[in-house]
């Protein structure tokens, strides 16, 4: 009956991480969600219109188109999980007992994180220039001022995210969506163009799309003016939801420590 | 703004609410409210080690936490050095320093102690000039100071502690909360904390609420005791003057020699006397008896050194049972 106690146990094993994982819903249905959107994007990579549809827009190949969304895409992932990380529950008590306040905190604990994307960037960046023969023009100021733009939008969802985080203790569905309407919608992988008409609609109100399109853009030899429209929509964006992630950010925070939650992972 | 009181709570309270199972179904939740801290009302003075004392779930960390700002409280007011908990949080958290039972795991595991110490020296507004020179002070005060620059994560349990006690000390705060500061360590350790913590009361004036559900631990460095059960006060005083208000049998312990049955017999009848006990608990010589014998009051002692007179019964020991600072923790937490 040895084999049996065994097999007890691996029962009890999986029943104990099938309950707690049931506790933690936001979670399973941002799972589900990421499943779905994931499969949906790769399967638009795979159209043949993609060439076609980069080269007309940015007179440029798709390696050149793929490297650059990858490289910024990694910049705004770290920067749409960095408030997240900041989340270390333990870690938080004992910042938010000193005399410290709320915007030194966030700030202060994203700083290396950005320092660390930039590197990666540049290695990004190097590499598709050296390995891959790819060709940049960069607007030094304009890829500053887009760069600001996207980080400030995405800290915005950042901060919604965690606060969410902070309050539901595990799965945060606005990091989750902006990461999935990034690769779906976010002109990362393939721009929109490829999309679906009703898609493509979703694709124009989703921030990274603007951030995508202007980045490109400013390595790529274009002048600000150039991209003024796409670069006063995201500005208007980033005007929209840093102060919104921040607002949602502190009420959350608020009503953990108000809760007693704050250190509940 | 110094204040008489460096700790001070006016009907202070904290309601939780949390959902439960309810019935079947996957939704289906029901809503309980637990008072965690109940219309508080308490005073620390300046320079005093209060401790708190209660049995687990009495409230003492959610208070703990309300006085540091973790925790808004639904009503009430509490002052830390004469500042408001809710209205002037900056100036409070300037007046404290907290350290949690669980406080090592707000450390940075891959970097050394001296490293830890300095971000919390900065966070702490800790002068830059003086940072250094302070970091290397606390290490020695707690006792560290040969594992300045060793890895957090290679620290034994008790070595994290004290550098979670050092922390506390590191702005120099003319309060500290330590809630629990002895939980899971070794005899040793605890000792050590315990004797620092005396220590830097009597050294530096600094105000101390220590909380604890170790009674001994309270009743041997504490200069006033609150015990407190379901979020209230049900008792405050000096550790002597609670175990004074346990109004229990008075209880002495005799050792005689040549008493006979019947004489314990009659004893037991003697006015005043409601139970005599004979006990083997240590070794004896022949002839010599060991008896518990308990009194209503402490007025009836005469009567039985009359009787042993009397029945020409010979006293070797005697000795008078004092309650002990655990006889009153469970008196006053069973009767609050």
């Amino acid at each position: 009956m040895a084999v049996l106690d065994e097999l007890e146990k691996i029962w009890y094993f999986m029943k104990r991480d099938m309950v707690s994982f049931s506790t933690y819903k936001t979670n399973i249905f941002v799972l589900l969600l990421t499943a779905v959107f994931g499969a949906l994007s790769f399967a638009f990579v795979g159209q043949s219109s993609i060439n076609q549809a980069v080269t007309s827009q940015y007179a440029t190949n798709y390696t050149t188109y793929l490297i650059i969304g990858l490289a910024f895409n990694t910049y705004l992932g770290q920067a749409l999980t960095l408030v997240q990380k900041t989340i270390n529950p333990w870690a938080l008590e004992e910042v938010l007992v000193s005399p410290t306040g709320l915007n030194t905190f966030i700030i202060g604990s994203s700083i290396w994180g950005f320092i660390w994307s930039t590197a990666v960037v540049a290695i990004y960046l190097l590499l598709g220039v050296y390995a891959f023969g790819i060709i940049l023009s960069i607007n030094i100021v304009g890829t500053l001022i887009v760069l600001a733009l996207g980080i400030g939008t995405f800290i915005g969802f950042s901060m919604i995210g965690s606060g969410i985080l902070i309050l539901t203790k595990q799965g945060d569905p606005i990091t989750a969506l902006i990461t999935i309407a990034t690769s779906l919608f976010g002109n990362v992988l393939f721009p929109p163009s490829v999309l679906p008409p009703l898609l493509q609609l979703i694709a124009y109100v989703t921030p990274p799309y603007y951030f995508f399109t202007c980045i490109r853009k400013m390595l790529l030899g274009s002048t600000i003016q150039m991209i003024l429209p796409q670069l006063l929509i995201l500005t208007l964006m980033c005007a929209i939801i840093v102060p919104i992630g921040y607002v949602i950010y502190a009420w959350c925070l608020k009503t953990a420590k108000k809760n007693g939650t704050l250190s509940w992972f | 703004m110094p204040t008489e009181n460096a700790i001070e709570t006016i009907n202070l309270t904290k309601t939780f609410e949390s959902t439960l199972p309810n019935g079947g179904g996957f939704f289906r939740r029901k809503t309980v409210k637990v008072n965690a801290v109940d219309g508080l009302n308490l005073t620390v003075k300046r320079g005093e080690l209060f401790g708190l004392l209660g049995p687990n779930g009495a409230g003492k960390t959610t208070l703990v936490k309300m006085l540091c700002t973790l925790l808004p409280p639904d009503s009430g007011i509490a002052l830390i050095n004469g500042f408001d908990i809710v209205k002037q949080q900056m100036q409070v958290k300037r007046s404290l320093g907290t350290l949690f039972s669980v406080g090592e795991r707000g450390f940075f595991w891959r970097l050394n102690g001296y490293r830890n110490l300095e971000f919390f020296a900065a966070i702490y507004n800790v002068p830059r000039r003086k940072r250094h020179d302070r970091i290397l002070e606390v290490m020695k005060l707690v006792g560290l100071e040969n594992n300045t620059y060793q890895i957090f994560q290679k620290y034994s349990g008790g070595m994290k502690r004290k550098l979670a006690l050092a922390r506390t000390l590191l702005p120099d705060p003319p309060i500290i909360m330590l809630d629990e500061p002895t939980t899971g360590l070794d005899a040793i350790s605890s000792r050590t904390i315990r004797d620092f913590v005396q220590q830097t009361v009597k050294e530096t004036g600094k105000t101390v609420l220590y909380t604890t559900h170790y009674i001994e631990e309270a009743a041997q460095i504490c200069t006033k005791i609150g015990i407190l059960k379901q979020g209230k006060i049900v008792a405050y005083d000096t550790p002597e003057a609670l175990k004074a208000k346990i109004k229990k049998d008075e209880q002495i312990y005799l050792v005689v020699e040549d008493i006979s049955q019947p004489q314990i017999e009659k004893m037991r009848t003697l006015q005043g006397v409601i139970e005599v006990t004979e006990k083997n608990d240590l070794p004896i010589m022949a002839g010599q008896r060991e008896l518990y014998i308990e009194l209503q009051t402490v007025d009836q002692l005469p009567s039985i050194f009359d009787f042993l007179f009397e029945q020409k019964i010979k006293l070797v020991n005697f000795k008078r049972e004092e309650p002990t600072l655990e006889d009153a923790f469970i008196e006053l937490t069973r009767r609050g």
